[in-house]
């Protein structure tokens, strides 16, 4: 049965009325109107869903909302936040700055049909928090290797994304 | 009042030009001011495309129809196509070729694309050549009433005007267009023919009227030696609201009063209802059951009870048993043992083609195969219909034709097309599925808002949409090929066996038994061929219906694929050279350069092999071999002369003889598709294309078993991951003397028979079958080894 919980979003506080066993990417999408992760396997098989829990990738399509209450999530409308908060910038520059990331799938001109993106750039999000300068093969490794199952895009953008991801380390070095 | 124009075309001579352009001043206006542009419909056709006014079709007078172009005070420009972006970059190409012709920059083009209720033209993506051709003349025959307008306004003739960035200069007064269109309401009249889309028995796929309205005429057109905009790396208008978050896809639809629907397949293809489960109403208090025939759902306000409820019903609903496919290791068999009777399509002399190969010294004889394929987008089918109580029914969709999914609708609810308005948005690629306007959720939406009485969206599964979408059917082909004393081919003789793939029918409709579009049984040659020093050539295709086509669900419901039809038969035919080019002892690029003059293929294919490093020689290459526990390299090249374009692929392998694992470990892929619109997102589309090709000949089959298709997730119908994706390198050829040519979709046709020659290369055997995947290559080089 529905009841009211409390989660934390691109850093605001927000209650959401959902039965607690309903996947988090619902509640996102739904009733939050965040609609950067979306559904594709329901199955964490494919990672369109993807967002950050604590800082790690996790699959919304298969995480009970309740297991994201006291936690913070974040999803790609969140990510310029959190770059703004790192480099300290003053609100009218966090407003008119994307995340390094971001801003590499832009340049890179990464995205065809785009519906695997968002997930794709939570990943490399993760993956530059760890790796400042991470090799292709590492890389390669984790848009593939990482549990529960590779990220997959059907257009084909494997080369275009690793493109980004170096881009986006250099922008985040300097 | 009207206003002459003052432009050089000349109505005699403009080509089956029905109505000669007509720029009308409307009237004035207080605030803003604009020039529309729309189609000036032949009397012949306007009975047939009648449409009805909408509130959005024209900025200053709704009753107008949608306009082509229009031309602001802002200095801005709107540009309506019914043609749609699936991920190609076909929004930047747009913008370019208008802003070319009209000396605008092209950030100053905002596009609306697909809604056939906002845009004048039909069409689809798939004709986007032809779309673009359609545009560049809408702008060219736009910038000369504009240069018409400013001559009058200068006192000057149009012969002394210049234009740069939208500002006309001459006699030494200058105006930008948003001046020139100021306080004014012009309407520009251009002429067209051809018809919207439209469900029609007589098509082979039961849709005629694909590409919509066509621009007629010959308006002066900008050489393409002057272009300026077009040939640069204009960025996709779309990306940044994609990266941000902002796009608003067609699975984010809402509208007031919405339900959500989950879908309750039968277990089988064949399979019909018996009863409808149980739905626990203290478990789900908001959910209800809605159905028609075999098709049945479950629909809620909210989206987690429908998935739940539908489950439990689903658990407790009963289905006849059904059991007519062969099963997916049966398909060969199945495939040869139908007796074929005629070509569905036959190119070549077949006489001829007999005594040229009975009298060549030497023939060879090889077959080629691949299981069914799908598109597999990574977001499944999904769509929000509202069917009202006063006929209207609007629909939101991710359709790649909007015409025709709007032709198919009304089709199956029985209404005019006009009550129908069909509004796209981005969302999956959907790689040639929705080409013929068919397929999809929209079927299943529009019956179930139309039996609930309110709007309804359906989103597939990722299961559903793996077991009940369109397939590409899987094939057989015989080839055979006479060789002379030189090691020439003389005769060549290609068959190819297989289901047809033009079933545009909507899943919703065949389950519910409501009235659906037709298709035939019939396959095809693909026409372009790049070989015209092979003297003697027949080319025979054999179509059948689906596979179960008898069945409840319709059958594996063919339809075509990305590069379709040319995809499966280059994989073969090119199979075929290379192994000539084998029997002849010859290197293989070498081969195909003695059996062309066509100059455009031989330049790219001496770039491609320039760029690999190719060293000439033939393949095998001396160090191959069928055992072994460590990996043996080898290369090889495909070709593909597909819509004005050439492509040439050199893959390179590491084949594992003792465990049959192929990894391609470098892609070159090298492409004239003549003048380049757009470098970059040609590069990211053709490197795109390699992993799409990639993933085709290594991994993919739809498996089935003699109910259903079994290959329903990501981790048994598997596609290329990022790991797998070699070094891919990028030759481009852009050229000003032969037109535009296909410049993406073929990068996935060039790669699997590239891939099969270099495993040839490598172990001396020669796959015949796709996917390459280990257990079939183990088979292979084991028998190839004599057991």
């Amino acid at each position: 049965m529905p009841g009211e919980l409390t989660l934390t979003v691109n850093g605001a506080k927000q209650v959401v009325s959902a039965a607690p066993d309903t996947p988090l990417l619902f509640v996102l999408r739904n009733e939050l109107k965040l609609t950067g992760p979306r559904l594709g396997c329901g199955m964490a098989q494919c990672g369109a869903c993807a967002v950050l829990l604590n800082g790690e990738e996790i699959r919304s399509c298969v995480t009970a909302v309740s297991d994201a209450v006291g936690k913070k999530v974040t999803t790609i409308e969140g990510l310029p936040e959190i770059w703004a908060g790192q480099k300290g910038l003053n609100p009218a520059d966090a407003a008119a700055t994307l995340h390094p990331v971001q801003q590499a799938w832009i340049d890179e001109q990464v995205p065809q049909c785009g519906y695997c993106q968002s997930g794709m750039m939570i990943v490399a999000v993760e993956l530059l928090a760890k790796n400042p300068n991470p090799t292709v093969a590492q890389i390669k490794d984790a848009f593939t290797h990482k549990p529960p199952s590779p990220h997959l895009c059907r257009c084909g953008t494997y080369a275009a994304i690793i493109d980004a991801v170096q881009r986006a380390a250099k922008t985040m070095k300097a | 009042m009207s206003v002459k124009i003052d432009t050089p075309i000349d109505p005699a001579t403009a080509n089956d030009s029905p109505i000669p352009t007509t720029l009308t001043r409307r009237g004035f206006v207080q605030v803003g001011g604009a020039l529309f542009v729309s189609l000036a419909l032949p009397a012949a056709f306007s009975a047939c495309t009648k449409r009805s006014p909408v509130a959005s079709g024209n900025q200053l007078d709704p009753a107008l129809l949608a306009s082509w172009l229009e031309i602001r005070s802002d200095n801005t420009i709107l540009a309506r196509t019914g043609r749609t972006e699936t991920g190609t970059g076909m929004s930047s190409y747009y913008a370019q070729a208008i802003a070319e012709e009209l000396n605008v920059r092209p950030e100053t083009i905002s596009l609306i694309l697909g809604d056939t209720d906002r845009t004048p033209d039909g069409g689809y993506s798939a004709g986007f050549i032809f779309g673009m051709a359609n545009v560049r003349k809408v702008a060219a025959y736009t910038y000369q009433a504009l240069l018409g307008l400013a001559a009058a306004q200068f006192g000057v003739p149009v012969s002394s005007l210049s234009v740069v960035d939208g500002v006309v200069s001459g006699g030494g007064k200058s105006l930008s267009y948003g001046h020139l269109v100021q306080g004014q309401h012009l309407d520009l009249k251009i002429p067209i023919i051809g018809k919207l889309a439209k469900v029609d028995p007589s098509e082979g796929s039961g849709i005629s009227g694909l590409d919509g309205f066509s621009v007629t005429g010959d308006p002066p057109m900008k050489p393409m030696s002057q272009f300026k905009v077009m040939g640069t790396s204009f960025p996709v208008p779309g990306i940044p609201a994609k990266v941000t978050g902002k796009t608003q896809w067609s699975c984010d639809i809402s509208v007031p009063g919405m339900l959500h629907a989950r879908m309750v397949r039968p277990p089988t293809l064949g399979s019909t209802l018996i009863s409808v489960g149980v739905l626990d109403k203290r478990q789900f208090p908001s959910a209800e059951i809605v159905g028609k025939g075999n098709l049945l759902a479950v629909v809620s306000p909210n989206e987690w009870e429908a998935i739940g409820a539908a489950q439990a019903v689903a658990a407790s609903t009963k289905w006849t048993e059904w059991a007519g496919l062969p099963g997916s290791e049966n398909l060969t068999k199945t495939l040869r043992e139908r007796k074929w009777g005629a070509p569905s399509e036959s190119r070549g002399n077949a006489a001829e083609v007999t005594a040229a190969l009975a009298g060549a010294p030497k023939t060879i004889s090889v077959s080629y195969e691949q299981p069914y394929v799908r598109h597999a987008p990574i977001g499944p089918f999904v769509a929000v219909a509202d069917v009202r109580s006063d006929g209207g029914v609007t629909v939101w969709t991710h359709s790649s034709q909007s015409q025709g999914l709007r032709a198919q609708i009304a089709n199956t609810l029985s209404v005019p097309m006009e009550k129908v308005v069909v509004r796209w948005l981005e969302h999956s690629g959907q790689y040639g599925r929705t080409t013929f306007g068919g397929d999809g959720a929209e079927g299943d939406a529009v019956i179930l808002s139309k039996l609930t009485g309110k709007p309804v969206r359906v989103q597939w599964t990722l299961e559903e949409d793996l077991a009940w979408s369109s397939v590409s059917p899987g094939w057989v082909a015989d080839l055979k090929a006479g060789m002379d004393a030189k090691g020439h081919v003389v005769a060549l003789h290609t068959a190819e066996y297989a289901p047809h793939q033009q079933d545009a029918r909507l899943l919703g409709a065949i389950l519910a038994g409501m009235p659906c579009s037709t298709s035939k049984p019939r396959t095809w040659v693909t026409e372009e061929w790049p070989y015209d020093k092979i003297p003697h050539v027949l080319r025979e295709s054999h179509g059948m219906p689906n596979l179960a086509a008898e069945s409840a669900g319709g059958g594996l419901r063919g339809n075509i694929m990305r590069t379709p039809g040319q995809r499966q038969q280059v994989f073969a035919l090119e199979g075929l050279i290379n192994e000539a080019a084998a029997a002849a002892k010859a290197d293989p690029i070498q081969f195909r350069i003695e059996h062309t003059s066509e100059q455009r293929l031989i330049d790219v294919l001496n770039a491609t092999a320039k760029a690999a490093g190719w060293k000439s020689r033939q393949s095998p290459h001396s160090g191959a071999r069928r055992t072994g526990t460590s990996p043996v390299t080898g290369r090889g090249v495909c070709v593909v002369f597909r819509n004005n374009a050439y492509w040439v692929g050199i893959a390179e392998v590491a084949v594992t003889p003792a465990t049959g694992s192929v990894r391609a470990t470098k892609f070159t892929i090298g492409a004239d598709c003549g003048k380049i619109i757009n470098p970059r997102q040609l590069d990211r589309c053709m490197k795109s294309g390699v992993v799409m090709g990639l993933s085709e000949a290594l991994k993919e089959e739809v498996t089935f078993d003699k109910s259903q298709v079994t290959s329903k997730n990501w981790n048994s119908y598997k596609i290329l991951t990022m790991a797998e994706v070699p070094e891919i390198k990028v030759v481009q050829i852009s050229r000003d003397d032969k037109g535009f040519g296909g410049g993406s979709e073929a990068a996935n046709a060039v790669v699997p028979q590239a891939v099969a020659a270099a495993i040839f290369d490598a172990t001396g055997v020669q796959p015949r079958r796709m996917p390459m995947r280990a257990e079939y290559m183990t088979a292979l080089l084991k028998e190839a080894a004599g057991g």
